[in-house]
C-alpha cells in the first residue's frame, strides 16, 4: 500500500491545495492516522497562512499614476499613433524627397537648359549666315526639303501674307537628334526663323510658350512629332501672328 | 492588459510590486521592476494569452528582469572591487525594514534566500500553481518542489526559534 503514503512533494501539493480530489482525501486519511505527520504539515500551512496575512496590505501604496490602466492605455496608444506617424512621415518625406528630387532634377536641367535654347542659338549662328544648306525661295523646294528630312512634319504655311519669303534652310544636330533652322526675310532684310526638331528627352512634352533671350523672342510649342521655336526679333510686332499661322499647319 | 478594469490592474499592480519588494528590498527598486515590467509586457503584447495567464507572465517579466539587474550589479560590484571601491552595501529600504521589525513572521522570512522567497511567495502568496512558478523562475517543476521542500522548512526553523508574538501589528 505504499501508494497511501504520500511523498514529501504530495505533502507541499496538499498544503497548496494542488492534489487532486482523490488523493487528497487519501492524504487526509493518513494525516489522521500520522499526527505526527499532521503536525508538521499543519505547521507549514500555518506559515503560509501567517505569510498571507502579513503580507497582505504588503507593498500597497496610492496608486502610481504612471501605472494605472488608462494612463498605460493611452500611452500605448500613443506610443502606437507615433509609430504609426513616423511611418507616415518617412513615407511622406520620401515622397516628397522623390517628388521634390525629380522637380529639383526638373529645375537643374531647365536652369541650364531652356526650352528650346538651340533654336535661339541656331538663329543667332545661322540665321544672317549666307551660308545655309540649301538656297530655297521657293516655298515648294523648302517643303520637298524638310520632308526629306522630316518625314512627320506638317506643311510649311505661305508667310507672304505676312511679308516674308523663305531664305534657305539648314540641316543641324544636337544630342537631341537632327534639327532644322528655316529662314525666312520680309522685304527690309528682316529675318525670322522657325527651328523644329524631334522632342529632347528633357522637354518631351514642352509646354507652349514664350520667352526672350537677349534681343531675340522665342516662341515655342509642341505639334505631332516635333518641337517647334520661331525666333525672332523682340521688337518684331509680327511674330505673335507668325506663329499662329505656323502652328496652324505644321 | 485589455480585458482588465482599473480595480484588477490595480491589484495587479500591487502583487507585483510586493514581488519585487521582496526581491529588491528596495521600494525604489522595486518600483522601477515593475515599471519596466509593465513596459516589457506592453512592448510585447503580441506573446500575452488570456487573462488567467496574464498574472505568471507578468510575473515571469519581473523576475527575469530582477535576474538580469542582479546580474549586472554583481558585475558592477566586481568591478568596483577590482578597481579598490569595495563590495556595493545592500541597500536596505526603510519601508521593508520598519515592516519586518514589525512583525515576526516577517523577519523570518526575510531571512530566508531570495529564491527561496520569491518561491513561497509565487506559492503561498500569489497561488501560482507548481508548473507556472517553475515557468516564472525559469527552473525545473523538480526543483520548484525541493526548494519549497528546503524554504518550508527553513521558514519553519527560524519562526520557531523566533516565536511569534501574539498580536500581529503593521506599521506604516
Amino acid at each position: 500500500m505504499t501508494r497511501l503514503i504520500p511523498t514529501e512533494h504530495e505533502l507541499h501539493a496538499y498544503v497548496d491545495e494542488r492534489l487532486e480530489p482523490a488523493r487528497r482525501a487519501e492524504v487526509e486519511a493518513w494525516l489522521a492516522a500520522n499526527p505526527q505527520e499532521a503536525v508538521r504539515i499543519e505547521a507549514w500551512r500555518a506559515d503560509a497562512r501567517r505569510l498571507r496575512a502579513a503580507l497582505a496590505g504588503f507593498g500597497e501604496r496610492p496608486s502610481d499614476p504612471h501605472l494605472d490602466l488608462a494612463p498605460l492605455r493611452r500611452r500605448l496608444r500613443q506610443r502606437r499613433q507615433r509609430r504609426l506617424a513616423a511611418a507616415a512621415v518617412l513615407m511622406l518625406a520620401l515622397g516628397l524627397g522623390g517628388i521634390g528630387g525629380w522637380q529639383a532634377r526638373q529645375v537643374t536641367l531647365f536652369a541650364g537648359m531652356l526650352p528650346m535654347a538651340d533654336a535661339v542659338q541656331a538663329h543667332r549662328l545661322f540665321a544672317e549666315a549666307s551660308t545655309l544648306d540649301i538656297e530655297a525661295r521657293d516655298p515648294a523646294r523648302l517643303q520637298a526639303w524638310l520632308g526629306t528630312h522630316f518625314n512627320r512634319v506638317g506643311r510649311l504655311p505661305d508667310l507672304a501674307g505676312y511679308g516674308f519669303q523663305p531664305v534657305g534652310a539648314r540641316l543641324l544636330s544636337n544630342e537631341a537628334g537632327p534639327a532644322a533652322l528655316l529662314v525666312f526675310e520680309d522685304r527690309q532684310g528682316q529675318r525670322i526663323s522657325l527651328f523644329l526638331r524631334s522632342p529632347g528627352e528633357h522637354f518631351e512634352r514642352m509646354p507652349t510658350g514664350q520667352r526672350t533671350d537677349g534681343q531675340l523672342e522665342a516662341r515655342y510649342w509642341s505639334h505631332g512629332d516635333y518641337n517647334f521655336a520661331l525666333v525672332s526679333a523682340v521688337d518684331d510686332t509680327r511674330g505673335e501672328q507668325l506663329r499662329q499661322a505656323l502652328g496652324v499647319s505644321l | 492588459m485589455h480585458d482588465l478594469d482599473d480595480q484588477q490592474w490595480r491589484e495587479l499592480l500591487q502583487r507585483l510590486r510586493r514581488f519585487a519588494l521582496w526581491l529588491t528590498r528596495e521600494p525604489g527598486t522595486a518600483d522601477d521592476l515593475v515599471q519596466a515590467t509593465v513596459e516589457r509586457a506592453l512592448s510585447r503584447r503580441g506573446q500575452q494569452r488570456d487573462a488567467d495567464s496574464l498574472r505568471p507572465w507578468l510575473f515571469t517579466i519581473l523576475y527575469r528582469l530582477f535576474l538580469d539587474g542582479k546580474r549586472r550589479e554583481r558585475l558592477h560590484a566586481r568591478w568596483l572591487a577590482w578597481f579598490g571601491r569595495g563590495q556595493a552595501e545592500e541597500p536596505a529600504g526603510g519601508e521593508i525594514e520598519s515592516i519586518v521589525l514589525a512583525q515576526a513572521d516577517l523577519q523570518a522570512f526575510a531571512r530566508l534566500s531570495p529564491e527561496q522567497r520569491a518561491l513561497l511567495l509565487l506559492v503561498s502568496v500569489e497561488g501560482l500553481s507548481y508548473k507556472e512558478a517553475a515557468e516564472t523562475l525559469g527552473i525545473p517543476i523538480g526543483t520548484v518542489m525541493s526548494r519549497l521542500s528546503r524554504a518550508r522548512a527553513a521558514l519553519r526553523e527560524l519562526t520557531e526559534g523566533n516565536p511569534a508574538p501574539p498580536a500581529l501589528r503593521r506599521l506604516k
